[in-house]
């Protein structure tokens, strides 16, 4: 029964699918495709007939979607289409023992469209509906094959010219297999064929394995010579014509060409170069292929061209051929997009690699940098921080100007805008390099872990430091445009940032860092870089006020470093340099003049003191600080005594004597002298603050200045004192307390010692301390007749000398008073008393110390004519009567004081 | 009429159409109480090539059919032979019409026509088909063509159909009883060659087969054709032999390695699934030497069912059997090459044992014919076993 009812099931589908597929008419097609389908399975012998059925179906699907332009209709409305989608699933899951049957059907009936079909686009006809299906079929059936069958199955393929499309599609399921018979065809054919195949990228790695394969096999030594004659000239075409098989065979190129393979292919190219295949061939298409192949290729080029002469001509023709083409706007060749890309490779070719190579990849660097303006701006960068030697350096300037040249023709209307725009790629450059350099010595490297430093001990900010000093020289000396100049005077600023923060003493030092080595070496490089710079502004626009306050602080922070070197060569000359420096600054900005002097003198007062010998002005020895409450405090018991002491300064006082219950304070200086004015960091100090000073009334400005500083650091609260010198009493009853800790202050510090000696000198300014002046004198006034003690009285009367030395080298004392100089080793306690009070303090208080009592003359210098300033008796006399009083042994001095005095007179 | 008649009357119609009416035609030229006479035979050839099989136009030029169009002819074919009651009939027109021996595309739509019957369980077409494969010699290039063609549709293409063949015995034995025949001839016929075995589908089907029905091997020749009148009729040969060199071998030829493949994977258990109770009985296909085992004990009932209580001997022919003796031989000599021991090699002497057993039972039921002493004098030259010994020593003696 069963087999009955399946008989008559069977013939009736025979019947119904015979008597459908004769109509010839599509309609019904969906359920005969459905019959068919169950035929298939059921009768596998009625499979041709069925199959056979199905390639018209597919045909005219085909036509039906192709001819379909509209998107809205619907695509199952036609039945043929829904035919098609019933079968593709069907058909590739039929099994493996289908396959054998179903390929070739597929593939005859893809080479069937594709002729048919062949005056459409082949896009077109790949995105219709049943062609992607069949595809798949294919594919899918493909797969299932035996190798053999398979190999027949694309064979069957290639050999129709109209479904290359096909094949690279189907293909991708079998590159190995298609990829080497593809390249059997004429190179159009397997151009056609690879570029299908290759927009599946797995199968990339099947067509360079055939095209590789190929080529190894033509040069192969063997007798078959002849036969292969024609292969790599073939290669070329093919790679001529198409990327694909370029990027495929010169992927990889250096395994690909090794020396072995390049002495075998010599000989092959020796034995057939006159043969009809290889004409053409020749060097011109050569450099066409390698204009579009990636940078490898060319540096395998530069490396040959080293032995090869043919090498060498085709690099040259090739450099000539790439230089020619980039000056064509919009020129996007291959091969300098490639060198772009592989930037870091080509530059370390250009430090690392032999004269040629260098000055052929300085040449394609240039295309490259003059393309694209960020890599120029890295090559820069790259180069400044990492050339070593002459030769790279050279290499920096020939790509500098390389590209400059090539971007600024002289006729074109926006040269400026160009050159400055090209400019500031170069200041972008070196910024770069600078921060890179910077941050390079902050990285942990591997050669300070391992301990294997470089040798020169050198940071990469100093290899920086030379590039660009040597740069900085070769423009000075040479002719060409001081691009380099510019750019480092653009970005001085940065430069002072690095310095400050090299010179700083609280700096991060990570170990296994280029930062944890000497910052010395470091610092004078970069004080070196600032040194060369032209700061004046005459060549370009001068550094902006922000930028000059950022290099003075790192100047001055450098010259206090300098200071502590130990090597006194190094020392002197990095003192030179920030000298040199600060000259350079303050020459042209008095906002420089003033900022370097005030930074000069406060480091030197206050945070560098102990360098020049200074001692902290107040030392507090007693033993044991006690916990005081706040009633015991004697600034709360002052305050209570009323306003007297609360005056300025009072503050000092609870220090100055010791504290009650402790008894006096101990000193701890007691026996050593104030510190010497004459000292090497002293004098070298000076000279900085003189060499701020530089320029037309610029010592007198500046020890202005100076002298105004002087009194604001001593003691801030009598800047706006003023000038006058009050009565005597006046200092004893209020100010006294002050003027002891400002005269204490100035002779602890040797600097603001030499200071007031240099300010004396440039006339008028000494007025300006007049205050530093009194109290000293008001001290001396107060102190010097009580103490008896020689070591005591013999600080009082250095004081004095240095008091009177000062007085007088700044003219503040006139003729006859100036000589009390000399006078004063020989005086008493109270003949210097009186001297002080009555010649030098009452002559002072009424002549007050002002810049007005000195006339500028015709030079331009300050200064107190001595014969329109004569003393009164008044302030004369009391020195007459002493010297008179002890003739026998200050006579000498009585004529060059008085005598000459009257006869002026 | 005249043969021009003939042909003018059936040009006057369209492919199927014609050829529906040219095998009327056919039929009225072939078959009478008389055998055909030569000119008529012509006249019915000439039919058959230009209206049937289109091979020619009318011009004699060359043409043919597409797969549809073979297609229907099929099915017309299949149609008239279906409605045909008279067995002479049908086979007197299948001969003639496949009859052909050189005709590779007659071949292609006997086969297709095969392969429909043995899908389509259509018993006429089979017998006939039966008869052709016996009267062109089982073991000839076409029989066995067309025999590859339908294992490739049965039992390769189309898997889902076992149930339907397995029932083909009973409907039409003397076609599976040829068929068998046929396939014995194109497997494990050759050690020179790489070693061709049967599908384990086809193998299993046979197996059935032969299992199930004692008498299926000697049905064809139990039952002999309807032949037409005046043909030669050709002696069938049973499978027996080429079963018993399938048994007899497939211990040397199988692979234990490639039994172990197929243990299935085993489920994976879910937590909560209890282990049922009532096991299941092992429902596990066998293996395919298990098959050959079964195959060999259902071939020693039809070799017991062959015995023919008159008339010669007719089912196993001892030159067939002594076939075997040089494949053995040439495995032993390999074995001992290796140096492996004889007597204790258990392949070879399950492979042994089996051929005594086959030799004795058809011997013992007098289904041997031709050269007995010849086959005993090469079981002789086989390596040693016990039972082929004695059997050899018994039958020696009874000669």
């Amino acid at each position: 029964m069963n087999t009955q009812n399946k008989q008559t099931a069977l013939s009736a589908d025979l019947n119904n699918f015979i008597y459908g597929v004769s109509r010839r008419n599509f309609q019904n097609a969906p359920e005969l495709t459905k019959i068919g389908i169950s035929l298939l399975r059921n009768f596998p012998a009625a499979r041709d007939a069925v199959l056979e059925y199905f390639a018209m179906v597919f045909h005219d699907a085909v036509n039906v979607s192709i001819n379909q332009t509209d998107y809205e209709s619907d695509s199952s409305a036609n039945g043929s289409l829904e035919s098609v989608s019933m079968i593709g699933p069907e058909l590739c899951s039929m099994g493996e023992s289908w396959a054998p049957f179903i390929a070739p059907w597929c593939i005859t009936l893809i080479m069937d469209i594709a002729t048919e079909k062949s005056n459409l686009p082949n896009a077109t006809l790949q995105n219709t509906e049943p062609v992607r299906v069949l595809l798949d079929i294919t594919t899918q059936n493909l797969t299932l094959l035996n190798a053999e069958e398979r190999a027949k199955c694309i064979d069957m393929m290639l050999d129709c010219r109209a479904c290359s499309w096909a094949v690279g599609w189907v293909g991708r399921a079998e590159p190995a297999l298609v990829a080497p018979r593809a390249l059997a065809l004429g190179a159009d054919a397997a151009r056609a064929v690879l570029a299908h195949l290759a927009n599946h990228p797995p199968a990339l790695y099947h067509v360079r394995a055939a095209l590789v394969d190929l080529f190894q096999e033509a040069i192969k030594e063997d007798s078959k010579a002849d036969k292969k004659r024609d292969v790599i000239p073939y290669l070329l075409n093919l790679a001529s014509k198409s990327d694909i098989v370029l990027k495929a065979l010169t992927q990889d190129i250096a395994l690909t060409l090794t020396d072995e393979v390049m002495d075998r292919l010599c000989v092959v190219c020796a034995t057939h170069r006159h043969s009809g295949a290889w004409e053409g061939v020749g060097p011109a298409s050569l450099v066409a292929l390698l204009l579009r192949s990636d940078v490898h290729c060319f540096l395998l080029l530069l490396k040959h061209a080293q032995r090869n002469v043919f090498c060498r001509q085709l690099l040259e023709y090739l450099l000539q051929k790439v230089e020619y083409e980039s000056l064509f706007p919009d020129s996007n060749l291959p091969l300098v997009m490639s060198a772009a890309e592989e930037i870091n490779i080509v530059r370390e070719k250009l430090l690392t690699g032999n004269q040629l190579e260098q000055y052929s990849i300085a040449r394609i660097l240039i295309l490259v940098c003059y393309n694209l303006p960020s890599e120029f701006v890295s090559t820069i960068s790259y180069l400044l921080q990492c050339a070593r030697s002459d030769t790279t350096l050279a290499l920096l300037v020939r790509v500098v100007s390389g590209a400059l040249a090539m971007h600024s023709p002289a006729d074109g209307p926006d040269v400026h805008a160009d050159v400055e725009r090209y400019q500031n790629l170069i200041n972008t450059g070196v910024e770069y390099a600078l921060r890179d350099a910077m941050m390079a010595d902050t990285q942990i490297k591997k050669c300070f872990v391992e301990g294997t430093g470089t040798k020169d001990e050198k940071t990469y900010l100093h290899h920086f430091c030379l590039n660009i000093v040597k740069l900085l020289r070769w423009e000075r000396s040479g002719v060409r445009c001081a691009w380099a100049a510019r750019a480092v005077a653009a970005r001085v600023g940065r430069v002072g940032a690095a310095l400050r923060a090299r010179a700083a003493l609280l700096r991060e030092r990570p170990p296994a860092t280029a930062a944890a080595l000497a910052d010395m070496p470091t610092c004078h490089a970069l004080a070196q870089v600032l040194d060369n710079v032209d700061l004046t502004g005459t060549k370009s626009a001068p550094p902006s006020v922000e930028v000059i306050l950022k290099v003075i602080q790192a100047t001055v922070q450098y010259f206090f470093r300098c200071l502590h070197e130990t090597d006194i060569m190094a020392k002197i000359r990095g003192v030179q340099t920030a000298s040199r420096l600060l000259r350079k600054l303050c020459l042209h900005s008095k906002l420089a003049r003033a900022v370097a002097l005030r930074d000069l003198l406060e480091t030197a007062m206050f945070r560098e003191d102990k360098v020049f010998g200074s001692r902290s002005d107040v030392t507090n020895n007693v033993a044991s600080p006690k916990d005081w409450n706040g009633e015991e405090l004697l600034i709360y018991m002052n305050q209570k005594h009323g306003p007297i002491t609360q005056l300025t300064q009072s503050h000092t006082s609870v220090f100055h004597a010791g504290i009650i219950g402790k008894g006096v304070r101990k000193r701890s200086d007691a026996g050593r002298g104030a510190p010497p004015v004459l000292a090497l960091d002293n004098e070298l100090l000076m000279g900085a603050l003189m060499a701020c000073m530089d320029g037309n009334s610029g010592i007198v400005e500046g020890s202005t200045s100076i002298s105004l500083l002087l009194v604001e650091l001593v003691s801030p609260d009598v800047m706006y004192n003023g000038l006058p010198w009050p009565d005597e009493d006046f200092t004893k009853q209020v100010s006294i307390e002050r003027e002891l800790y400002m005269r204490s202050a100035v002779e602890r510090c040797g600097v603001s010692r030499a200071a007031l000696r240099r300010t004396a000198r440039a006339r008028p300014a000494l007025c300006l301390s007049s205050a530093l002046l009194r109290a000293a004198a008001a001290s001396l006034l107060h102190r010097a007749h009580r103490h008896t003690q020689s070591a005591e009285m013999v600080r009082e009367l250095a004081a004095l000398v240095e008091l009177l030395s000062v007085m007088t080298l700044g003219q503040l004392l006139p003729h006859p008073l100036s000589h009390i100089l000399e006078l004063a080793p020989e005086l008493t306690p109270s003949e210097i008393v009186q001297v002080l009070r009555d010649c030098i303090w009452n002559y002072t208080r009424d002549h007050v110390p002002s810049p007005a009592l000195f006339s500028c003359d015709s030079t331009g210098l300050h200064w107190r004519d001595p014969s329109t300033c004569k003393p009164p008796p008044t302030y004369t006399d009391t020195l007459r009567m002493i010297i008179q009083k002890r003739i026998s042994k200050l006579g000498h001095m009585y004529p060059i004081m008085f005598l000459n005095l009257e006869k002026d007179s | 009429m005249s043969l021009s008649d003939l042909k003018h009357t059936l040009r006057k119609l369209e492919f199927p159409a014609c050829a529906k009416e040219a095998l009327i035609k056919i039929e009225q030229l072939l078959v009478g109480r008389a055998a055909p006479t030569s000119k008529q035979l012509d006249i019915a050839m000439d039919v058959i090539s230009e209206f049937v099989f289109c091979e020619t136009d009318r011009r004699g030029n060359r043409r043919g059919l597409n797969p549809l169009q073979e297609l229907q002819l099929i099915d017309i074919i299949c149609d008239y032979l279906s409605a045909c009651t008279n067995d002479t009939t049908k086979n007197t027109i299948f001969l003639s019409l496949f009859g052909g021996m050189e005709n590779q595309r007659k071949l292609k739509v006997l086969s297709i026509l095969a392969s429909m019957a043995v899908s389509a369980s259509s018993t006429p077409v089979l017998l006939a088909v039966g008869v052709w494969l016996q009267q062109m010699g089982c073991s000839s290039q076409q029989s066995l063509q067309l025999v590859e063609n339908v294992i490739k549709d049965h039992f390769f293409l189309n898997t889902s159909n076992q149930l339907a063949l397995k029932s083909l015995a009973t409907t039409a034995p003397q076609f599976v009883s040829n068929f068998i025949t046929a396939v014995t001839e194109l497997y494990m016929h050759d050690l020179q060659k790489a070693k061709k075995m049967p599908p384990k589908n086809l193998l299993e089907v046979i197996t059935s087969w032969v299992y199930s029905n004692p008498s299926l091997c000697m049905s064809a020749q139990l039952n002999p054709a309807a032949l037409p009148s005046g043909s030669i009729p050709m002696a069938a040969v049973t499978p027996l032999a080429g079963l018993i060199h399938w048994c007899a071998l497939a211990p040397l030829y199988i692979d234990d390695d490639t039994e172990m493949e197929e243990i299935p994977i085993k489920k994976i258990k879910l937590e909560d699934e209890k282990p049922s109770i009532v096991k299941s009985l092992p429902s596990k296909a066998l293996s395919e030497s298990e098959l050959y085992i079964k195959l060999h004990l259902g071939v020693l009932h039809s070799l017991r069912a062959g015995r023919r209580t008159h008339g010669p001997p007719t089912a196993v022919n001892a030159q067939h059997l002594a076939a075997l003796t040089p494949l053995v031989q040439a495995y032993a000599h390999q074995l001992l090459k290796f140096g492996v021991k004889l007597q204790s090699e258990t392949k070879l002497q399950d492979c042994l044992d089996r051929i005594g057993q086959a030799v004795q039972v058809a011997l013992a039921n007098g289904c041997v014919y031709g050269n007995i002493s010849n086959l005993l004098a090469a079981l002789d030259t086989l390596p040693e076993n016990r039972l082929l010994r004695i059997i050899i020593k018994s039958h020696q003696q009874s000669i």
